[in-house]
């Protein structure tokens, strides 16, 4: 067996870690690319939303380095995610592909028997005690919450930084580095001690950055291709930027939501303006904008993919937040179209925007 | 008291008993009037420009209404079955009217899980108690309500034509005339009868459900597979028409799965958004309906080279 399963921001790394400490065989697909992007289109729906392509292109690519198992999260609606399964296999099997698709859904769905079926199937082909399978999965857990602290980090101080790109080549040579880690306690490591590096850039605490808040729809905001790495670009910026949803985020927000612990600071916050979950994560990206202003952000950026029902409520909700609150917000919406030059001056002339509202401009006077 | 009701979305699926239930309650009921040029222009304008045409058109009737009433309700429907949802945008409906559109009156914007008779009545009671303080009154009203929308037959089912197609869709594409540009007088006049999945028993409809993988989790997702697969498997029908809005995220999932499944059963995909022009809809309903003509008589299904012939 050869697992595979598609990118989400770094949690390869993370998928590496378990697998490896199960002694499974699994196959990072390619970072998506427009190659990837492409494929994918080729063999979806056209008015699927856009993480679909680019999970199919991630297939694709990692079939032809020989995987035959992908492992994908389920989720029972209303977002369209949940139904994602089901087109890709029957997608995948009509141009040839014979493969075992896991989905791991919530057990409240599937029901429990159904659920521990699909999870043996993954564990079964593991030769490793139980022991050692509940360590590699602390192990897992502990890689992506390391690599997102660290990622975090260094979003939010390089506003502060003083030579310019310090945070950025760190979280770069990091991020290589982890994936380079022959196994996973050396990964845990390796990522230990860029944890502590980060520590040693030089920072000015006083510098008075511009501060953007990232939200939206979750994967095209976590995996950086489908957002045309706008973290990346507003780190070039010297923009601090500050994003709440993380894969560890969701997984921990997926174990809460049965006891309704979850996220509680968030649905504090949305309760003004959007009282009820509407699928998705809609009711998130009110709640985040709300928090950011409170912590005297700047603006934030909204980014979705074209058509994702529950990020359209959340944007027409947006404006009004924006016009109570003096608080500026863009939205991004991304496709397989989206060019690079627009969005690239949308954001220029966005944090353009806010850095004269901030320093020399007297808006509203 | 003056309460209004929006004419979009699902009132065309619920109307008799939201207006028995307010005339019970001795109430002026007030619907915006049927869809047109200028309601959908109106939508338009205030709607937020990535939504689908249904939630434009609602945003009209909104305007045309939202004067003319003392009480508006705007419809939060949450699900109608079980462990089943209509569409994220159905459940953040109120929040999309109440933050795009200025002066609003006072409005009813309580969730409902119209899941059984129960649920249904907590949302009355919650809308009963705006109106009146008789409690007996509300549950009289309510039973009322219930009876006449059970009482009441859905669907179109045309019969003495010669060839009868399935009409697909979301109710409020079906039924409103200005959306789909009374394609179902259009069909008629051509010598073509229309049925709908109303015709269809609902257990046919589940079972065609059950034989996915995934449990499909939209109530309209399960109504429009259901039940163009069955009709697709028991060949009774010479073809379905698919009226769907243009990026409407669930039919981009169905349409799929119905492809997938009916083979070469004729299938046609209307698309309808705010610019759809009638000559172009006209020509495609023509096509179709040729094609399935042809398939039936001359061709006989079997191409001249020797390859299988669709309409799909």
């Amino acid at each position: 067996m050869k697992i595979t399963f598609p990118h989400l921001g770094n949690t390869h790394l993370a998928a590496k870690a378990l697998f490896d400490g199960l002694g499974i065989e699994c196959i990072i697909p390619p970072f998506s690319s427009n190659e990837a992007l492409e494929l994918g289109s080729k063999f979806s729906p056209e008015e699927m939303c856009l993480p679909y392509k680019i999970m199919m292109g991630n297939y694709l690519q990692s079939i032809e380095k020989g995987a035959d198992t992908i492992i994908i999260v389920g989720s029972c609606g209303p977002c369209r995610f949940g139904e994602y399964c089901e087109l890709q296999m029957n997608a995948l099997k009509k141009i040839g592909h014979d493969l075992t698709f896991i989905v791991i859904d919530s057990p409240f769905d599937i029901g429990k028997e159904e659920f521990l079926d699909r999870l043996a199937k993954i564990s079964g082909n593991s030769t490793k005690g139980k022991v050692e399978k509940i360590r590699a999965l602390k192990v897992a857990y502990d890689v992506i919450e390391l690599i997102e602290k660290i990622e975090s980090k260094a979003h939010y101080l390089t506003g502060f930084e003083v030579n310019k790109g310090d945070f950025k080549k760190l979280l770069k040579e990091c991020k290589s580095n982890a994936a380079k880690a022959s196994t996973p306690s050396q990964m845990v490591n390796i990522l230990k001690e860029y944890k502590n590096k980060i520590k040693e850039i030089p920072i000015n605490k006083h510098k008075v950055p511009v501060k953007i808040a990232i939200i939206g729809e979750i994967y095209t905001i976590i995996e950086p291709f489908s957002n045309l790495y706008i973290e990346d670009k507003l780190m070039d910026y010297g923009v601090t930027t500050k994003r709440m949803l993380t894969p560890s985020w969701w997984v921990k927000d997926m174990a809460l939501s049965c006891l309704k612990l979850n996220s509680i600071g968030i649905r504090i916050a949305s309760k003004e303006y959007l009282p009820y979950y509407i699928g998705g994560h809609g009711r998130e990206c009110i709640g985040e904008v709300l928090l950011a202003e409170k912590e005297n952000f700047d603006g934030a950026i909204q980014i979705f993919p074209m058509g994702c029902m529950p990020e359209i409520v959340s944007k027409a909700i947006l404006p009004a937040i924006s016009n109570d609150k003096d608080f500026p917000i863009m939205t991004l919406v991304v496709d397989e179209m989206t060019g690079e030059a627009g969005y690239v001056t949308r954001i220029e002339a966005f944090v353009d925007m806010l850095e004269r509202r901030k320093n020399d401009v007297l808006y509203g006077s | 008291m003056r309460v209004g009701i929006p004419k979009g979305l699902l009132y065309y699926k619920y109307y008799p008993f939201i207006e028995r239930f307010l005339i019970e309650l001795n109430v002026e009921v007030i619907t915006s009037t049927d869809t047109n040029k200028n309601i959908l222009n109106q939508g338009v304008k205030y709607c937020v420009d990535e939504a689908c045409l249904p939630i434009k058109i609602f945003h009209g009737h909104i305007i045309d209404i939202k004067d003319k009433c003392d009480l508006l309700i705007i419809p939060r429907i949450m699900r109608t079955r079980a462990r089943e949802f209509i569409c994220p945008k159905f459940c953040g409906l109120p929040e999309m009217i109440l933050y795009s559109i200025p002066n609003m009156p006072k409005v009813m914007i309580e969730p409902m899980y119209a899941t059984n008779d129960k649920e249904l009545y907590t949302w009355c009671k919650k809308l009963g108690e705006m109106i009146t303080k008789d409690k007996s009154k509300i549950r009289d009203a309510f039973s009322k309500a219930l009876e006449e929308q059970r009482n009441f037959k859905f669907g179109i089912k045309d019969e003495g034509f010669k060839k009868t197609i399935a009409l697909v869709g979301h109710p409020y594409n079906l039924y409103d005339t200005f959306i789909n540009m009374n394609i179902v007088k259009k069909l008629n006049k051509l010598g073509v009868g229309v049925i709908t999945e109303e015709c269809v028993e609902e257990e046919e409809i589940r079972a065609e459900a059950k034989t996915l993988f995934k449990r499909p989790f939209w109530t309209f997702a399960t109504n429009a597979y259901g039940f163009t697969t069955s009709i697709a498997k028991n060949n009774e029908l010479d073809g379905a028409i698919y009226i769907s809005s243009f990026a409407c995220g669930i039919d981009s999932v169905v349409l799929e799965l119905i492809n997938e499944k009916i083979e070469d059963f004729p299938f046609l995909v209307l698309k309808v958004d705010e610019h759809t022009g009638e000559g172009g809809l006209d020509t495609r309903i023509e096509a179709f309906i040729d094609m399935i003509e042809r398939r039936k008589t001359n061709e006989n299904n079997i191409s001249a080279f020797g390859q299988h012939t669709s309409c799909s």
